[in-house]
Formats: structure tokens, C-alpha cells, sequence
């Protein structure tokens, strides 16, 4: 999915976060968004998801302005919490994989999905009774299943293990080699296991830099 | 007792109508009750109960003032004004983000005394007590009707639009990117719940609302492994409750709605009983690895 960001700015009354930013990427592109708290990053992803309504600049998904786009179900979403979720309530992950998709989802897409995620073994159990890993791997396997054109990850792996991290990298690297769009928030300093092609650096000034880079074959990626 | 009570169910009209209405309702009650539960919303039933008695003290006030339209169905008005409640809680909800029961208690606030006001002024606060407490053992042919067409319409929503009931139940956000119209799906929800709450309240009463939605979905929650084995569960238990609650009822001439949900009560304890010896028996069965004997 192409995005073109022209100019936007963004303020919490007279406070700006984000200062006439702008960025453009093309399918296949992988985006890394960096910087300290406070900096803008997920009022910039919020922006991105139609959460912030775009006063002062512009958004365009596929040459589309944002205020009119409609093809939601073409974004994956991947936060570091889903407080908004009830998970007390019992509900199966194939039962919870199948509402999250209105779209009619076969079982072998949700097997697939899991599977990616190394989590095949998950299928029939209860989402209240698997560990903070396991369930954050089932929602990364829920953004996998519309098979999203453009995937928004806001720190997606801060709460799992080194196993999952890398079962999740990996999966994403697959998505990006068939031309999904990547944009990944990340506080890690490191990004050597990333293979991603531009980084956008926020300040707390409300300041960014936009940079691209030459990526690396796929096979020198080390977690 | 127990013989007299199977003589009568297929013998007396009256018993026989509370079986059908009581076993459409303990299916309705627990599918509309697990959504309730679900959206963190377990205290709305009484909310809208207590609004759609508005409705019916409004339909008796009416018929002092010579407006008899109402008064041989106050129902009506009931589920207008539970509509109406149900708004207003949508409304405060938006005011009050993270507090969702600030909203309840408003309109509950609110119910109570509009209700008593007109209560008072009809002076027929004598009919007060059934819509309290209900009296699924009077009801006309008319109700059983009324409770049939709300359940097949419940249904053929469910049916049509369950999967997005369900989404925007369990995760408002992911439903929105989804591109869900959330706020057509909480109002068309509402809806259903509002006629719902009005449709228990002649048969259970404005009191005991809550518990036929609510209790049955609370212990079908400690055994239900999914969503769908939940629901199923709960229907279980609450078809178990009208039967054994009418037989209550029947047997030591008390309240029905009252005998409905102290089976349901028991159900829960028993439940929650039960799942605390065999978590206590796993414990104990479970061998000492090296780590914990550590």
C-alpha cells in the first residue's frame, strides 16, 4: 500500500507533538518509527489508524485522502496492550479469530495464521488461560488474517519472550517480501535484526527526520 | 407435591402459559445476558427495568386522567421508556469514558423517582408489587405471544449480525478498524435490550431483572470453555431454573420470579462450589517436580 504523508502537524491543545511531517512510501516499504516517550509516536500511529482526526495536513492511502478512505479491513493492527479487550469472558482462539474477521475466514486461514506464529497448539484453548506471550502472538495472527496491505506495529513484541520475538520477525519479513507495507514503533536502540528500508526519527520537540536505507538480503537478518 | 405439580402444568392453561413464556425467556434472558456481561454493562438490566416501570406508573397516571389508551397494555409505554433509557445511558456513557457505571446510576436515579412520582399520583400503587417482583403465573395469552415475536426477532438479529455484535462486544477499536459502525451496533443492541428488559419485567419484576440475565451466564462462566459453550450452558441453567422455580412457585405459593432466581442462585453457589473441591483436588493430585520442591 503506497502512504503519502504531506505536512501533518498535530497539537494536545497548545502543545505540538508532531511539526509538519512528512514521509512517502511504496508498497513493500518498511518503516521504523523511533524515539523517546512522549515524542509523538502513537499519536502519529493513531493519526495513521483514523483514531486522530487529520486537522492540519494530509494522509493518503493509495492516493486516497484518509478523511475518506473506507478500506479499513486492508490495515493490520498490532499494539503493545489490547486494554480494550475483555478477557474474562471464556471464547476460543478460533472463536476469537473468527469475529475479528467480518470477512467469511476459512479454517485453514486461521490455521495458517497461527501456525506462523508458532502457536497451531492454541486453536481450541481458552484466550483466558494463555500466558502474555501466547496471547500477543494470537493477536499478531489476527492482523495476519485479512491479509492486511499495510501492517502498523506499535511495539509489538514488548511483553513476549525472545522465542516469540523471533517467530514474530520473521513472519513479518515474510508479509514485507510479499509487499506489505511495514510500519513498526519501536523504542529498541538496536535495529540490526530489522530489515527495514526508512526510519523516521520523532523528537520532543515535535521535530522528525525521515530516512531511507539500502536494505540487506534477508538471509544476514540474525535475531 | 411434585405429581400435582405435573397434573396441573398440563391441565391448567394458566401453568401451562407460565412454562411456555418462562422456557422462551431462559433461552432470551442468558443469549442478550452474556453481551451484557460481555460490554462490562451486567448492571443495564436493572437500569432499563427501573426506566420501563417509568413507562407503565406513566400508562396508569394517563388512565386517571381519562387517557385509557395505555392501561390495558402498559407494556407498551414500558418499552418506549426503556428505549428511552437505554439512550441515556448511550448518552452519559460518552461523557463518563471510563466510568460506565456513573452512567447507569444516573438514569436508574432517574427511573426510580419518575416512577414513584407517578406511581403516587395514579394512585394505584397496588399494582406496584408485580411489577416488582413479577408473576410469570398470571400472564395471558396475549404476553406469550409477545414474548414468541421478541425472541424470534432477537434471533434473526443474532442470526443476521451476531458476528459484529460480538466484535464490537468484545473489542470496540479492533471492531472499528474493522470498519464496523459501532455506534449503529451499541444503539441497535440497546434496542433489543431495552424490549427485552420490558418483555421480563411482568413475568420476573423490575427487581429481579438483573439475576435471570445475569446469574445463569455468572456460573455458565465458571464451567464454559468458549464462547459458544458458555452461552449453551447458561441457557441450560436457566431453563433448569424456570422449570424448578415454577414448580417452587406452584408447590409453596411463592412469588415466581423470586423462585426463578433463587434456583439460579443456588445453580451459581453450586457451581462455584463445586469448581473450588475439584481446583482443590487438582492441586493436591499434582506431583512435586524438583523446581517446586526446591
Amino acid at each position: 500500500m503506497q502512504i503519502d504523508v504531506h505536512n501533518l502537524s498535530f497539537s494536545y491543545g497548545h502543545r505540538t507533538v508532531i511539526d509538519s511531517l512528512s514521509l512517502s512510501l511504496s508498497s513493500g516499504d518498511y518503516l521504523v518509527i523511533r524515539g523517546k516517550n512522549g515524542t509523538g509516536k502513537s499519536t502519529f500511529i493513531k493519526c495513521l489508524l483514523g483514531m486522530n482526526p487529520v486537522k492540519n495536513g494530509m494522509i493518503f492511502y493509495d492516493h486516497q485522502d484518509i478523511n475518506y478512505f473506507k478500506e479499513w479491513t486492508c490495515l493490520g493492527y498490532v499494539s503493545q496492550k489490547f486494554e480494550d479487550f475483555n478477557y474474562e469472558f471464556p471464547i476460543t482462539v478460533n472463536e476469537f479469530l473468527s469475529v475479528s474477521s467480518l470477512r467469511k475466514t476459512s479454517q485453514s486461514n486461521r490455521l495458517k495464521a497461527l501456525d506462523q506464529m508458532g502457536i497451531l497448539e492454541l486453536l481450541n484453548q481458552n484466550i483466558n488461560n494463555l500466558s502474555g506471550g501466547e496471547l500477543q502472538r494470537t493477536f499478531i495472527a489476527r492482523s495476519m488474517l485479512n491479509d492486511p496491505k499495510l501492517l502498523i506495529l506499535d511495539e509489538p513484541t514488548a511483553s513476549i519472550d525472545k522465542l516469540s520475538t523471533e517467530y514474530f520477525f520473521k513472519a513479518v519479513n515474510q508479509l514485507n517480501l510479499q509487499g506489505v507495507t511495514i510500519i513498526l514503533v519501536t523504542h529498541n536502540e538496536s535495529l540490526g535484526h530489522l530489515n527495514y528500508s526508512h526510519v523516521l526519527t520523532m523528537f520532543s520537540d515535535g521535530t522528525n527526520t525521515f530516512q531511507t536505507r539500502d536494505r540487506c538480503d534477508l538471509s544476514e537478518v540474525d535475531f | 407435591m411434585v405429581l400435582s405439580f405435573f397434573t396441573d402444568l398440563f391441565q391448567q392453561d394458566f401453568m401451562l402459559r407460565a412454562l411456555l413464556a418462562g422456557l422462551i425467556l431462559g433461552v432470551l434472558a442468558p443469549v442478550i445476558g452474556s453481551i451484557v456481561v460481555i460490554r462490562r454493562l451486567s448492571f443495564i438490566a436493572d437500569t432499563l427495568g427501573h426506566f420501563s416501570l417509568v413507562g407503565i406508573s406513566v400508562s396508569l397516571f394517563l388512565s386517571t386522567l381519562g387517557i385509557s389508551i395505555f392501561f390495558e397494555r402498559p407494556l407498551y409505554l414500558g418499552i418506549l421508556f426503556s428505549v428511552v433509557g437505554g439512550l441515556l445511558v448511550e448518552l452519559f456513557r460518552r461523557s463518563y469514558k471510563n466510568y460506565k457505571e456513573i452512567s447507569m446510576v444516573i438514569v436508574i436515579s432517574i427511573g426510580a423517582a419518575l416512577s414513584a412520582i407517578f406511581f403516587s399520583l395514579s394512585k394505584k400503587t397496588g399494582s406496584l408489587y408485580n411489577y416488582l417482583f413479577g408473576s410469570i403465573l398470571t400472564i395471558t395469552n396475549y404476553y406469550v405471544i409477545l414474548i414468541l415475536i421478541t425472541a424470534v426477532i432477537v434471533f434473526a438479529l443474532f442470526i443476521i449480525f451476531g458476528k459484529q455484535i460480538v466484535a464490537v462486544s468484545f473489542e470496540e477499536s479492533n471492531a472499528k478498524m474493522l470498519g464496523v459502525n459501532v455506534g449503529l451496533f451499541q444503539f441497535l443492541f440497546m434496542i433489543m435490550l431495552s424490549i427485552v428488559v420490558s418483555v421480563l419485567l411482568e413475568s420476573v419484576g423490575v427487581l429481579l431483572i438483573s439475576s435471570m440475565m445475569i446469574i445463569p451466564v455468572a456460573a455458565a462462566m465458571k464451567v464454559g470453555w468458549s464462547y459458544k459453550s458458555t452461552t449453551i450452558i447458561a441457557i441450560v441453567f436457566s431453563e433448569l431454573s424456570v422449570f424448578f422455580g415454577l414448580w417452587m412457585a406452584y408447590s409453596f405459593t411463592i412469588p415466581s420470579g423470586a423462585a426463578i432466581v433463587s434456583i439460579n442462585v443456588i445453580l451459581l453457589m453450586a457451581i462455584s462450589f463445586i469448581k473450588k473441591i475439584r481446583s482443590r483436588k487438582l492441586v493436591k493430585k499434582e506431583p512435586i517436580t524438583n523446581e517446586s520442591a526446591e
